[in-house]
């Protein structure tokens, strides 16, 4: 134990590192808002903080709901010893999609609002139901290595009296709101690039949950048993990579029906980046990571079944960060790329995930008994070769991500350029864009203008003063933003009307443009519009 | 009587009232606009030769409020599509599910708010009035009106000038249907609308998955228990011909399962 003491302080130290960091985000999110500690924007108001924090966070933590069902309604008992770690990391995941959504709401302190506030036909009511209700459904879960710890017998007869209830609850929970995840997207046809948006995005958000799910337990696996000496149930892991292929291949088939069903193989023509995230997605996190599971010896190598289950996970969260950012970017009016704060906060997040694993770990019975790592299961011949093949493929996703992101970023932000010389944005200010329009369709001879408006005389006026806009309105270049922009109210001409006497003559009245230069001064010429007596 | 807002951008003289109008009765900063915004609800932008004058189009059956998970936009009976700002929580599904791009967020706020034109709901047309920009558009380009009688002087007007007009209401069809109708000499896709929306509201897309929910829970529920009931009954059984058959042969461990 003792050798490992260095990197424990390396990892504390990042962590503390990351926290600080994370704090003063936190500082900035609430003290400044959304839009000083995040860049979204109103041409791209779901970021990182959605597409990774909940849509990643929740997809992760699938594994929960299918080890649970496999031990307690299927009966299949040996995987019992990985149930206990696989509830607490479901239910820590959990608690952090809850703390992200408290970052990522203009409103967090409403997060309760969906419980007495209805809209069942809101996709995000149903996912917001089921996650605080599967949330329940994990807490209760878990609550028996809490109340073992503190002896407390009564409470756990109840929590184990009610097991199956409780276990069955929670699959249809996952099951809705994982696919639900998928429906969350069904709205936008227009915005998500064809590779992705399909009606059947409930069906692959469930599926591709349960691959990455189970992964996730393997990878769970790997980390707990580097990290507290435990015995890794290699044989267990083992069988969940199985499944784990069995749920690849599905989701590989319907993807591929849909895509020929809906003409999608057409958009891989085109060499775009969605084209290349797409493939990247498909061929390193579903393609390859399922042919190197189904390899025996792939399985039975421990790097190799590490490495495979790794690259499930880093295809499921570019896919879930497809879907969610790169995907929709075509379809947005801005481009996004998420500040350091964001970044920060979802550091932050998956940190405190980990210590709070690693605390859990050390005062509650979260690994079964007796499961101390002896020594690292030898096996008789080592097929390196396949060690490598999955390395090199995680290391090859790795670069090709990180060089997706870089031209994403790029492409994306020649895209967005592409509108804005197009469409002459703003609000037609200058006057020769008024006569333009006017010219086009001549419709100024429509031009009905407001009556005329007497202002009666003050105290010492020489005279009531008739405003007409006949004369005041170039015909050919309507603006009324030139008064009704500032000095005039466009609505209250007649409250307008009751300023009295000389205050009408000031620079925020009339005195705006009869100062002499403009139009004629108001001292010049009273005549010019009092009428005299 | 359903309301609604027809905007003829061949008559659009770029003037503006409409903006300052609206600005004016919604206490919005009277600022110039880049587009729409938290702080502009209707702008008028120079587009393919033409003023475009864009606001909210109050769908008939509107996808900002089939999303909101807290019903915090909804659709009144009488038209506008109208925002209770007491309910929201702030998720911006709104702003992700509109085909037009309309709601904008207070973004640099603490504590910000969703908003869009509302169709002037609370401040004119309760009182039986009409909105701002409409009552002031001395062009009579964007008007208001009962949306069928206004569908009829589009018609109208596209048949007694043809030459002028393209032949299509934007708004009859889009997105389902929307309250806020246009008529244009130039293509629409030209002038940057939104064109290929579906011609079905957009909250079908989603309902069609969440109607099946109670399905999925009621038959997953008795599935996931019928097979609990079964394996168990079945381990029992073997558990205990196993104890009438002496020591067990020993369970699979499953440890080295492969081969």
């Amino acid at each position: 134990m003792r050798r490992f003491w260095p990197e424990v302080t390396f990892w504390r130290g990042v962590a503390a590192v990351t926290l600080a960091v994370g704090l003063y985000a936190t500082v900035v999110r609430f003290g400044r808002g959304l839009g000083a500690a995040t860049h979204l924007s109103d041409g791209f108001p779901w970021g990182i903080w959605v597409g990774f924090d909940v849509l990643v966070g929740v997809g992760l933590a699938a594994g929960g709901f299918t080890i649970t069902a496999t031990v307690h309604l299927f009966n299949l008992e040996r995987f019992r010893p990985i149930v206990r770690p696989t509830v607490l990391t479901a239910f820590l995941g959990y608690l952090l999609v809850a703390v992200g959504l408290l970052y990522d709401l203009g409103r967090p302190y409403r997060i309760w609002h969906p419980l007495i506030m209805w809209n069942p036909h809101s996709v995000m009511f149903e996912v917001a139901w089921c996650v605080m209700l599967y949330t329940a459904v994990l807490s209760l879960e878990f609550s028996p290595m809490v109340l073992e710890r503190f002896k407390l017998r009564t409470p756990l007869r109840v929590v184990h009296g009610i097991t199956i209830p409780v276990v069955i609850a929670g699959v249809l929970l996952s099951t809705l709101h994982q696919s639900s995840l998928g429906t969350l997207y069904l709205i936008v046809p227009e915005k998500l690039h064809g590779l992705w948006y399909s009606p059947l995005l409930p069906v692959f958000f469930f599926l591709s949950a349960i691959a990455a799910g189970l992964s996730m337990v393997i990878i769970e696996s790997f980390i707990s048993s580097r990290a507290f000496g435990r015995r890794l149930e290699l044989g267990l892991l083992r069988d969940l990579s199985r499944v784990v292929v069995v749920a690849l291949g599905l989701y590989l088939v319907v993807k591929l029906q849909d895509m020929s069903g809906r003409g999608a193989f057409g958009l891989l023509a085109a060499p775009t980046p969605e084209r290349f995230l797409f493939l990247v997605e498909m061929v390193f996190g579903v393609l390859i990571p399922m042919v190197l599971l189904a390899l025996p010896a792939v399985r039975r190598d421990r790097a190799g079944l590490f490495c495979s289950a790794l690259l499930v996970v880093l295809g499921f969260i570019m896919n879930r960060l497809n879907v969610s950012l790169t995907g929709v970017q075509g379809g947005m009016d801005a481009v996004y790329f998420p500040s350091w704060l964001e970044l920060a906060v979802t550091a932050m997040l998956v940190t405190l995930g980990f210590i709070s694993f690693g605390l859990a770990v050390k005062h509650l019975k979260v690994f079964p008994e007796g499961h101390q790592e002896e020594r690292p299961v030898s096996l008789g011949r080592r097929p390196r070769p396949v060690a490598y093949l999955s390395r090199g493929a995680l290391a090859a996703l790795g670069a090709v991500i990180a060089l997706g992101a870089l031209t994403l970023d790029f492409e994306a932000a020649a895209r967005g350029r592409v509108p804005a010389q197009e469409v002459t944005a703003g609000s037609g200010s200058d006057l020769s864009v008024l006569g333009g329009g006017a010219s086009v369709n001549g419709s100024v001879a429509d031009l009905r203008l407001p009556g005329d408006l007497t202002y009666p005389p003050g105290k010492d006026s020489p005279g009531a003063v008739t405003f007409s806009h006949e004369s005041h309105v170039d015909g050919k270049r309507p603006n009324c933003a030139t008064c009704h922009g500032g000095a005039f109210p466009i609505l209250k001409a007649k409250a307008a009307a009751r300023t009295a006497g000389e205050a009408m003559h000031g620079a925020q009245r009339c005195g705006a443009c009869h100062d002499g230069k403009a139009a004629f001064g108001v001292e010049d010429n009273c005549e010019g519009c009092h009428a005299g007596g | 009587m359903a309301v609604a807002i027809l905007t003829d951008l061949t008559r659009c003289i770029g003037c503006r009232a409409c903006v300052y109008a609206c600005k004016e009765i919604n206490g919005l900063p009277k600022e110039e606009a880049e587009g729409l915004s938290a702080r502009t609800w209707t702008v008028v932008e120079r587009r393919a030769g033409l003023n475009v004058r864009r606001q909210c189009m109050h769908c008939l059956d509107p996808a900002c409020a089939s999303v909101c998970p807290v019903a915090a936009l909804h659709k009144t009976p009488a038209g506008p599509v109208v925002y209770e700002e007491d309910r929201c929580i702030g998720c911006r599904y709104c702003m992700v599910a509109c085909p037009f791009h309309v709601p904008k967020y207070e973004w640099e706020k603490p504590l910000p708010r969703v908003q869009k034109c509302i169709f002037c709901s609370e401040k004119r047309l309760r009182e039986g009035g009409q909105p701002a920009c409409t009552e002031v558009c001395p062009a009579k380009a964007t008007v208001f009106g009962d949306r069928d009688a206004l569908i009829q002087e589009a018609r109208g007007r596209i048949e007694a000038h043809p030459g002028r007009y393209v032949d299509h209401i934007y708004g009859l069809e889009e997105a389902g249907g929307t309250s806020v109708l246009y008529l244009s000499g130039v293509p629409f896709e030209r002038l940057g609308f939104p064109t290929g929306l579906d011609r079905e509201p957009y909250p079908r897309l989603t309902w069609e998955i969440l109607s099946k929910i109670p399905n999925v829970v009621g038959m997953g529920g008795v599935l996931m228990f019928g097979i609990w009931w079964i394996v168990n009954r079945r381990m029992e059984l073997e558990r205990r011909d196993a104890l009438r058959e002496g020591p067990a042969k020993g369970v699979d461990d499953g440890e080295e399962g492969d081969r």
